[in-house]
């Protein structure tokens, strides 16, 4: 498969009510070589007191975890990597 | 999508205790509507530990009911509610609040089917965040597994992981008896009180029963028996990987009922390994690990070579950090009752 | 009422039976405990006139005059305070846990218990949108429970069509009224909790029917809680046995003085209704009680072994007695 073809998985949306640029990888709900469908919840952040989910932007499977539970991220950065399915 | 597929999404699809839990409670508040959810702080802050997280935002205030610091009042409203057949979820929002209710649990909730002689039953849900280890002091830390486990009339489950802690929340709502759902608040998955590596597993997607009664060999080993809940069977489980690297082979039984009490499958162990551990969270004297050591006992005297009741020592849990840490059992705490069996 | 009345003296009967010459609180065709409610009969009967099999009533450990008016089987329940198998609870629960779901009957023996299921039951009428309504009995004694007052506030704020109805009769066992409770009429309570609160002297059975009508009519009509409260007066003691030396006797033969069967009467040949009549109704309530005694005393003990039972409607492992099949490599494997 192409590396052209993979789909970066990151956070949707920043919160408005948090100060803070970073947040943290609470759970992984899935696993690198899993499968999801668009939509499904594929991990849960913590930004301050805020928790979120971050959803699979395609049905697929997540081929790379990038930052990994407990791990640190800012706005924008991939926290993951899928490859959609029929690509 | 093709069995295949779905049984891949089995495999691979990872809850949090709290999701695999809320799930549950989702599914069967959707397939009937006799089914709500009551408790302190549960509709739009969705349990302090995550126990309805976006269940108010599915079924409504209705549904998802916030009710007044009284707990005799709507622990008993719940047992009046199931009385006349509905199926009330009621949460005590720590366990140890049982005391200003236990009235209406112990003498009504667990008492009326029998008093009647089954002519009434209490198909209700008694929810109840436990435990400690995160410094929350005596009066918020406790499990009160040996209470709650002493008195008779209501069943009493303890999961340790997210598919556990769905299986037995279908089967708590269906069964028309009362039953105890006590959930540890480290094993939840929340992000200010992280969980260990163990309760966030696979769960299957459809609705599926896990039997009470029933004990769950979460390690197989031959030279000792360690018999546990809830955290600690996490804490267990650690002790033995740390115990095979000393070449003592350690099997590792999840209780996850204390009513009814799976007493069989300890047996079986202990006639295999003759070394029994007792590892509990709530407080030592008349509770959990002397019930366990007093069954096998009864029923397995003679396959019985070493006892070790690891637990809580009998004082209330203190506050400070190195304090709750001698007090709470650990994974070296269980290492050395075990070595001291062999 | 007459069924009631003449129900307890019965009983008492019944109860004394085999506990002379020293009192044997143990022994006897009844044993244990008994609370007998002669002199309460109108706050049954005023109240639970207005009700019907699907409306739930909860009452307190001196039950039987409020069963009898909710329309419990008076033979199973005669039978259940004898201890015997065909007991409404099979001789499981006695006089002071009677259940009959049948008429959506429940009494317990903890003061003010019965309060928070009462406003449960009602929960659950206003969810399913029907018409049914909840009573919960209680004595003046249980004012000043925290079950009680807790029920008051969730009652009020969740708008449930549930009546409270405390029953005066002045005495707490051996404590009067004003050394325990601060506020002289326990219904003026429903003012801190924003509900409708009414006393009525409970001798008169025909001013707490009305009163009653107007508080059932409320909950039916949706139109949230009310606080009822009826004098009453206890013509034995708090339970069989009880000497009752801490009361005076100015205060017993005051409450003989007060009889609300008599009271009735009275209002009856005023209204018109003749003493045959009055006569026939008395005997046949009489001949009902004697019916469900000599009927209960027929019926056979327990077997030992049923005191093993009825611990569960379900099977001990719930609804499901083995695991489901779930391939969960990746897991805790």
């Amino acid at each position: 498969m192409a590396e052209s073809d993979r789909v970066a998985v990151t956070l949707a949306e920043w919160p408005d009510d948090v100060d803070s640029d970073e947040g943290v990888v609470v759970n992984w709900f899935v696993r690198e070589g899993g499968r999801a469908d668009a939509g499904d919840s594929l991990c849960e952040v913590q930004i301050e007191k805020v928790s979120l989910d971050v959803y699979a932007p395609a049905a697929g499977r997540l081929t790379e975890v990038v930052v990994g539970e407990d791990g640190e991220f800012a706005d924008g950065d991939t926290l993951a990597w899928m490859v959609p399915d029929g690509g | 999508m093709s069995e295949t597929v779905d049984r891949e999404r089995a495999i691979d699809r990872e809850l949090t205790m709290s999701r695999a839990m809320v799930e549950a409670i989702a599914t069967e508040m959707r397939d009937d509507e006799e089914v709500f959810y009551m408790g302190e702080d549960v509709a739009d802050y969705g349990g302090i530990f995550d126990s309805t997280q976006g269940l108010r935002e599915e079924f409504g205030y209705d549904r998802v009911m916030d009710v007044p610091i009284s707990e005799t009042a709507y622990l008993g409203a719940a047992v009046g509610a199931a009385q006349e057949g509905m199926r009330p979820i009621a949460e005590l929002m720590f366990v140890d609040f049982f005391g200003v209710a236990m009235d209406q649990i112990y003498n009504q909730m667990a008492k009326n089917t029998y008093m009647s002689g089954g002519n009434v039953s209490v198909p209700m849900v008694l929810t109840a965040a436990v435990g400690g280890t995160y410094n929350d002091a005596a009066q918020h830390s406790q499990t009160l597994y040996g209470t709650f486990a002493h008195v008779p009339g209501m069943k009493v489950v303890v999961p340790s992981t997210a598919y556990e802690a769905k299986g037995l929340m279908h089967n708590a709502i269906r069964d028309d008896d009362p039953v105890v759902y006590m959930f540890h608040k480290r094993l939840m998955g929340i992000g200010w009180l992280p969980a260990p590596d163990g309760p966030k597993t696979p769960v299957p997607e459809e609705a599926y029963t896990i039997p009470f009664g029933s004990a769950d060999v979460k390690r197989e080993g031959a030279d000792a028996t360690i018999v546990t809940l809830g955290l600690h069977v996490h804490r267990a489980l650690d002790a033995a990987e740390s115990l095979s690297e000393a070449g003592i082979d350690a099997e590792v039984i999840d209780l996850r009922s204390l009513v009814p009490l799976d007493t069989d499958t300890i047996v079986e162990s202990i006639e295999k390994t003759g070394a029994l551990v007792v590892v509990d969270e709530d407080y030592r004297s008349y509770g959990v690990t002397g019930e366990i050591v007093a069954s096998v006992a009864d029923e397995a005297l003679g396959a019985l070579d070493a006892v070790e009741r690891v637990a809580i020592p009998d004082v209330p849990i203190p506050y400070s950090r190195p304090l709750e840490n001698e007090v709470v059992p650990d994974a070296d705490d269980i290492e050395a009752a075990v070595t001291r069996t062999q | 009422m007459v069924t009631a009345r003449h129900y307890e003296e019965r009983l008492q009967e019944e109860y004394l039976e085999g506990k002379q010459p020293a009192f044997d609180i143990s022994a006897g065709p009844i044993p244990g405990e008994l609370h007998l409610a002669a002199g309460q009969e109108a706050a049954g009967a005023g109240v639970c006139q207005h009700l019907r099999d699907d409306d739930t009533v909860t009452a307190p450990h001196r039950p039987h005059h409020v069963a009898i008016a909710k329309g419990v089987d008076l033979k199973r329940m005669t039978a259940e305070i004898f201890g015997r198998e065909t007991g409404l609870g099979k001789g499981k629960g006695g006089h002071m846990h009677l259940f009959d779901p049948e008429v959506n009957f429940a009494c317990s023996g903890i003061i003010a218990e019965g309060c928070p299921p009462a406003a449960g039951a009602a929960l659950a009428a206003k969810k399913r949108n029907t018409d049914s309504v909840a009573v919960a009995y209680l004595g003046e004694g249980a004012i000043d429970q925290g079950a009680f007052l807790e029920s008051l506030n969730f009652a009020a704020v969740r708008d449930l069509p549930v009546v409270f109805v405390i029953e005066d009769n002045d005495w707490a066992i051996s404590m009067p009224k004003e050394r325990v409770t601060d506020v002289e009429v326990g219904s003026d309570r429903a003012d801190g909790f924003d509900m409708p609160g009414r006393r009525v002297d409970a001798d008169d059975a025909v001013a707490v029917y009305d009163a009653a009508r107007e508080a059932v009519g409320r909950a039916r009509d949706r139109n949230g809680p009310t606080l009822l409260e009826l004098q009453v007066h206890r013509r034995m003691g708090h339970f069989m046995g009880d000497p009752e030396t801490y009361r005076p006797d100015e205060d017993q033969e005051a409450a003989a003085a007060r009889d609300s069967i008599e009271r009735l009467a009275e209002d009856l040949r005023a209204a018109g209704v003749d003493d045959a009549r009055l006569s026939d109704l008395r005997a046949d309530a009489e001949a009902r009680v004697e019916e469900a005694i000599e009927w209960a005393n027929e019926q056979p003990k327990p077997a030992p072994a049923a005191a093993h039972e009825d611990m569960w409607v379900n099977p001990g492992t719930g609804v499901t007695d083995s695991e489901p099949d779930f391939d969960l490599a990746g897991g805790d494997d």
